[in-house]
């Protein structure tokens, strides 16, 4: 697994929020269930002092982390706050946070990230439904029931385009080491390069399904930089150009970073593509 | 939001950056009035969001006898189809020479990236294709308030140093205005100094309300109708009405359409975490569309509970056969509700597309 195992504690930024609230119940759930850490915190300025789902809550990430010791956050906070959150988090001291808010200014996200590097905290999101390893943790939304434990990694610029997958995964019984969602907004925090990397260094993980989307060109940049076995899946080849499909890293610009053209380069790499959703695990037994 | 040249030009002057003396007009007969402060030699530029707008005949240029004649004729034209709302009559420049510069974001590094080339003008995009080397970039960080003089020095190379602070107030524009795109080309050098002789700035659309801006102009008036709900939404021209949640399984679902040779009428993502009332808006939106009598729904649940799902689909109560796939959070519930009411629901995503494809005309 990657990024974290069952050890790992967690807080929930904006943790008094509807999904906020809902999900930490979640993500607990899933700690008891596999014996992990999970939740043991949450933020809410003005909101010291009480509790959600038993989960203490506190007004600062820096008075969170006077009373425990964990190191991943996952981020909530509406979309105006948030970039100010990601770098609260970093300045405490958080060495992973996990951003679930969508509609992000771009330039909040820039300033983050680049923030958070300074303080060695690394970004996954935003706009991404977080990470899952099955059986060890779970930080952020990603429905546990679907997934198995297995040695197939999974990195993807959608959410619920990777449930689908791990689905897929799941029924035709491969299990999968880690699953991360890395976000679906033109700048992220974790690129398919960085995830790809920290897979190839994780002896679980005997391949990776990497899941792209039309904009830019980081799918390729990160199948050329990992020597592990790769299958990839491009969703929007039937994408409109200029039109921003949903993510508003999902657009083809210029005429550049549409489906058809990626498929074409993966191929040309000899990578294999699959051509929907369901042709993933076959692909992924040729290549295992 | 694309903002047209004339507005691009009216921040950039407040930023410092020099632009040619210029009045907007919105009838031909207005620019008489103006012609003894702009000058005799004028262009006019239609205030049209098109590429290539030069060469579509949205710039003409003129003196003071013909200036009535060709207001009257450039806002008599459509440019690409569009028509001639607002013209921009500007003082024609003496142009030494044209410079490029362009400042984005680069998806790579996460960061903004300055590019510059020594030969601007319309040729540029064709230039840089089939020469990569002919424009410089630069990446900087977005916590620099400026681009720093080694960056500035690299970027520049040959050129003038004069272009510099120009450029510099392109960055501050660029961040303080939310920009995913500020450029200028052409910049020119003249013997009067330097000026912005075009302008194009794109704001961030998730940062317009904070740049004071209350309303789309890029989305048609059924998509802005739309993104009220919180869904994005593209029109088609298909016949399988579309709504799934999250980006990508909505794209993977109209691709799947395509491998199995249908034809989606759009592309409905309900966003995350839709409720009741949002999943009911957007059946009855897509069920609306004329041709559509089948609608896939395809919903993963992560943020989306399938429960709230399924109350939506029974309460839009639509003409159109609705074929349902859901799983994730809740499930159980959305599929008890479901089929209480007799919606078909089927276990994966080929099999509802191709059951939709049954009843596609």
């Amino acid at each position: 697994m990657i990024y974290g195992d069952r050890n790992l504690s967690v807080i929930v930024q904006n943790i008094t929020g509807r999904q906020g609230m809902f999900h930490t119940e979640l993500m607990n759930a899933y700690a008891r269930e596999v014996g992990g850490r999970g939740v043991v915190a949450g933020v809410a300025p003005g909101k010291g002092g009480r509790e959600v789902h038993g989960v203490p809550v506190y007004n600062t990430v820096r008075e969170a982390l006077r009373e425990h010791d964990a190191t991943a956050s996952v981020v909530f906070v509406p979309a105006a706050a948030a970039g100010d959150s990601v770098m609260e988090a970093a300045h405490a001291g958080i060495e992973l946070a996990v951003v679930i808010t969508e509609h992000i200014p771009i330039h909040d996200a820039m300033k983050a990230i680049a923030y958070a590097k300074l303080h060695d905290c690394t970004v996954i999101g935003p706009n991404c439904p977080g990470l899952l390893s099955p059986g060890e943790c779970k930080l952020g939304i990603m429905p546990a029931h679907l997934a198995r434990r297995g040695n197939v990694g999974v990195v993807s610029r959608s959410g619920t385009l990777t449930y689908e997958v791990v689905d897929e995964l799941t029924r035709a019984g491969i299990g999968q080491s880690t699953v991360v969602g890395i976000g679906g907004d033109p700048v992220i925090g974790q690129t398919f390069v960085d995830a790809l990397a920290r897979f190839e260094e994780d002896p679980h993980t005997k391949a990776v399904v990497v899941i792209g989307e039309v904009g830019g060109n980081l799918e390729e940049e990160g199948v050329r930089s990992t020597s592990l076995p790769v299958v990839t899946y491009i969703a929007g080849v039937s994408a409109p150009p200029e039109k921003r499909m949903g993510h508003a890293g999902a657009i083809i610009e210029g005429g550049e970073g549409d489906a058809r053209s990626k498929v074409r380069r993966l191929s040309a790499l000899n990578i294999p593509v699959a051509s929907r959703p369901s042709e993933i695990p076959g692909l992924i037994r040729e290549v295992l | 939001m694309k903002l047209l040249e004339y507005e691009a030009k009216r921040i950039f002057s407040g930023y410092g950056i020099p632009v040619p003396k210029g009045v907007l007009i919105r009838a031909p007969e207005e620019i008489a009035a103006h012609l003894p402060e702009i000058g005799d030699s004028v262009v006019l530029k239609a205030q049209v969001d098109v590429g290539g707008r030069g060469k579509a005949g949205g710039v003409l240029f003129a003196d003071a006898k013909t200036a009535q004649e060709t207001a009257r004729e450039l806002f008599s034209r459509e440019i690409k189809g569009v028509p001639v709302g607002a013209t921009l009559v500007e003082e024609r420049l003496a142009i030494e020479h044209e410079y490029y510069v362009s400042i984005a974001i680069d998806r790579s590094s996460r960061q903004p990236v300055v590019l510059f080339a020594d030969a601007g003008g319309v040729e540029i995009e064709n230039a840089a294709r089939a020469d990569g080397s002919v424009i410089r970039r630069v990446v900087v960080s977005a916590l620099l308030r400026d681009i720093p003089p080694f960056l500035m020095r690299e970027l520049l190379g040959e050129a003038p140093k004069e272009l510099a602070p120009v450029i510099n107030s392109l960055y501050r524009v660029f961040q303080e205005k939310d920009a995913m795109l500020a450029e200028i080309n052409p910049l020119v050098t003249t013997p009067q100094g330097v000026y912005a002789a075009d302008a194009k700035l794109i704001v961030d659309d998730n940062a317009l309300a904070r740049q004071g801006i209350a309303v789309n102009r890029d989305l048609s008036e059924r998509e802005r109708e739309a993104e009220k709900h919180g869904f994005s939404y593209v029109e088609l021209d298909g016949s399988i009405g579309v709504i799934g949640n999250g980006a990508g399984l909505t794209m993977s679902t109209l691709d799947l359409i395509e491998f199995y040779n249908g034809r989606a009428a759009n592309f409905l993502d309900v966003g995350g975490g839709a409720d009741q009332e949002r999943v009911m808006h957007a059946v009855r939106l897509v069920a609306s569309m004329p041709g559509v009598n089948v609608i896939v729904v395809n919903l993963l649940g992560g943020i989306t509970r399938c429960d709230e799902v399924a109350k939506g689909i029974i309460a839009a109560a639509v003409a159109p056969t609705v074929i349902v796939r859901m799983a994730g959070t809740n499930e159980e519930e959305g599929r008890r509700l479901l089929a209480g009411c007799g919606y078909r629901m089927l276990d994966s995503m080929d099999l509802a597309v191709r059951a939709a494809m049954e009843v596609a005309p």
